[in-house]
């Protein structure tokens, strides 16, 4: 560890990231009870500001746990401390001071000054907030970058990966911030940023990360994991790329896109299957004892989350014929609470179960704690998803099939909403049994 | 390097495809006739409030925080595409509506949020403007608008009397789950020994 100081400024990044993860639960909880006692509930903030504060506070923390990984990962692969090692601590104050901005912005500002809240959906944050993020992210991108220029080894394809997601995630903040008069285009770029995100560059960020993951906990060889990062990245790519389409179906773009939205979304979920059957290969080939359990269980919560949340519940309402009843009921809700957390919030506490214990020395820790909160986490994920999935068949079937209104169905649909609730419950204390247990690993050591 | 080579081949050939269809979507006969927001626009005591100023009341007020546009936003009210239509056209209705809410629905009334009339006329500008885009179809009649009519169904509260079902249904599924983990976790323990 001492070989690379810099790495010892990287543990704030990890604990922060799971602390604002837990208060993203807790929000999403708050918000869970203005569906089931619609009208009467007290909610201390009105259902837009928690919503809003639900979906950034998870990109901040997904962008933490992101930089934090690069930052941790990076100078091992490249021979080389980081450049700019004051960067590290300076970054990750000026995003937390962004992060406690966005959310006095939207608690007192919403409708106010559009400067400070812009309302849309994954971008609400507004235009002031947008570019001192950006600002805030290219000197990521700078100082990754000048550490990978002046590396003193070569790097591997799987790091090469991870930094080509990493930064072309924080490009692909800039599209969603230009203006345009019409929805149509504002919609199209706003897209660019969510689905790029999610289905280009986090990806990328996801393969080359378990790739790294596995390299470093089990023996397989670097050629064979390798060979198969390339083969699931290109995939990523190419499908997910145009993939983009399945968006403008509805948005008032062409019906060309109907074609092409569909054709390459369909594929999507190959190169999902790919990584989660490379991975179990690679484990099931592996001698080498597992010292890190947690780490590994984290690990393949992340492949089988991308596959089923990502991949199975993208390519069930994907398709365009289906997608014109699907689209803008819960059965995306369904798959929005199945993806991002499956793959984002696993592969962050994969992360943070390998930088943590390394960091403050505690290699030898309890792993029972932590592989307790991982299945609590996904007893509760469950819960939320299959219980929006049957709201989301549901509400398809009365509201865009059989035309009954949509007060009408959700008022059907409250015991799925009650059961949303409870999923919620169990999947918090979850998210806490883990925090606790990163937080005692890394005390006194790393905050 | 050959497998940077193939990530590249990857990242570029659709990179680029991406140029010609955007054009494709936008600037050709292709596009979908939509119509100019800064030709609709609707009046309130003589001045004319535009889409586009529409469009940035809409963001500011966050209306997609609990609603959808074209889909897109918050599952918590109904989608607002074709509100426009499903009132009749009727400005003055509409503005109304905004601005005092159905609390008893869940939505609040614009008015304490800091919304003036100017700014619930742009929002209603707005709003015709969408019910114009050319969606391919989306949504299909019958389905958000029933009647051509403002929902008139009142919001249920969940009761206590039904949640003895939720519970159970919540056992079991979980009993289910606990199974399959219970099964994984031993069957590990066998291979170790």
């Amino acid at each position: 560890m001492s070989e690379y100081p810099s790495m010892s400024r990287t543990g704030k990044y990890f604990v922060t990231a799971i602390l604002l993860f837990v208060f993203q639960m807790i929000l999403g909880l708050i918000m869970s009870f203005d569906f089931v006692l619609r009208g009467t509930s007290n909610t201390p903030a009105p259902f837009d500001i928690l919503k809003s504060l639900h979906l950034n506070v998870m990109v901040l923390w997904l962008l933490l746990g992101f930089i934090g990984g690069i930052y941790f990962l990076l100078p091992k692969e490249v021979g080389r401390d980081v450049k700019h090692p004051v960067l590290i601590d300076i970054q990750f104050w000026f995003l937390l001071l962004i992060g406690i901005g966005i959310i006095v912005s939207e608690l007192f500002f919403t409708g106010k000054n559009w400067w400070l809240v812009e309302g849309r959906e994954y971008v609400e944050a507004g235009r002031v907030w947008d570019i001192l993020l950006t600002l805030g992210l290219l000197s990521v991108v700078y100082n990754v970058g000048v550490t990978i220029h002046e590396r003193k080894r070569e790097m591997s394809t799987p790091m090469l990966v991870l930094a080509a997601g990493a930064v072309g995630s924080i490009l692909m903040y800039i599209p969603g911030e230009i203006w345009f008069n019409s929805l149509v285009a504002a919609e199209y770029f706003r897209w660019w940023v969510v689905h790029y995100w999610v289905e280009a560059t986090f990806e990328l960020i996801a393969a080359g990360a378990i790739a790294l993951i596995l390299l470093s906990i089990t023996d397989v060889r670097r050629e064979i994991i390798e060979k198969y990062l390339a083969i699931e990245v290109a995939l990523v790519l190419i499908t997910g790329i145009i993939g983009q389409g399945h968006h403008y179906y509805w948005i008032g773009t062409p019906d060309f896109w109907l074609f092409l939205g569909g054709l390459f979304s369909a594929l999507e979920p190959v190169p999902l299957f790919l990584m989660a059957w490379s991975a179990y290969k690679d484990l099931k080939e592996n001698k080498k004892p597992l010292q890190n359990k947690v780490a590994l269980y984290m690990i393949i919560g992340a492949t089988l989350g991308n596959l089923f949340g990502a991949g199975v519940w993208g390519f069930i309402h994907t398709l365009p014929q289906i997608n014109f009843f699907t689209h803008g009921t819960q059965i995306t809700a369904s798959h929005a609470h199945f993806a991002t957390p499956g793959t984002y919030l696993f592969l962050v506490l994969g992360f943070a179960y390998i930088a943590t214990p390394a960091l403050s020395g505690r290699t030898n820790f309890s792993q029972l704690t932590g592989r307790i909160g991982f299945w609590i986490l996904v007893i509760g994920f469950l819960n939320m998803i299959i219980a929006l999935l049957l709201a989301g068949i549901i509400q398809v079937q009365l509201q865009r099939l059989e035309g009954m209104s949509f007060m009408e169905v959700q008022n059907i649909l409250l015991p799925f909403y009650g059961w949303r609730t409870i999923g919620g419950v169990i999947a918090l204390i979850g998210g806490l049994v883990v925090a606790y247990d990163i937080i005692m690993l890394g005390r006194k050591k790393i905050i | 390097m050959n497998n940077l080579k193939l990530i590249l081949i990857g990242l570029l050939i659709p990179s680029l495809l991406m140029i010609p269809f955007s054009i494709l979507s936008f600037y050709t006969d292709f596009a979908n006739k939509n119509p100019d927001p800064s030709q609709v626009t609707v009046s309130f005591q003589g001045k004319d409030y535009s889409a586009i100023e529409g469009k940035r009341t809409f963001e500011q007020y966050q209306c997609m925080g609990c609603h959808t546009i074209v889909g897109n936003g918050a599952y918590f009210g109904p989608d607002l595409t074709k509100v426009y239509k499903r009132i009749n056209g009727n400005d003055a209705a509409l503005a109304t509506y905004i601005l005092s809410g159905v609390p008893e629905k869940g939505m609040p009334p614009m008015r304490d949020r800091g919304m003036n009339e100017e700014d619930a006329y742009r929002t209603v500008a707005f709003l015709k403007y969408t019910q114009m885009l050319d969606t391919n179809g989306w949504p299909n009649n019958g389905s958000w608008d029933r009647d051509g009519n403002i929902d008139g169904v009142q919001a249920k509260q969940i009761s206590p009397s039904g949640i003895w079902q939720i519970i159970l249904g919540i056992v079991f599924f979980n009993l289910l789950i606990l199974g399959v983990i219970l099964a994984y976790e031993r069957g590990k323990e066998e291979k170790h020994e």
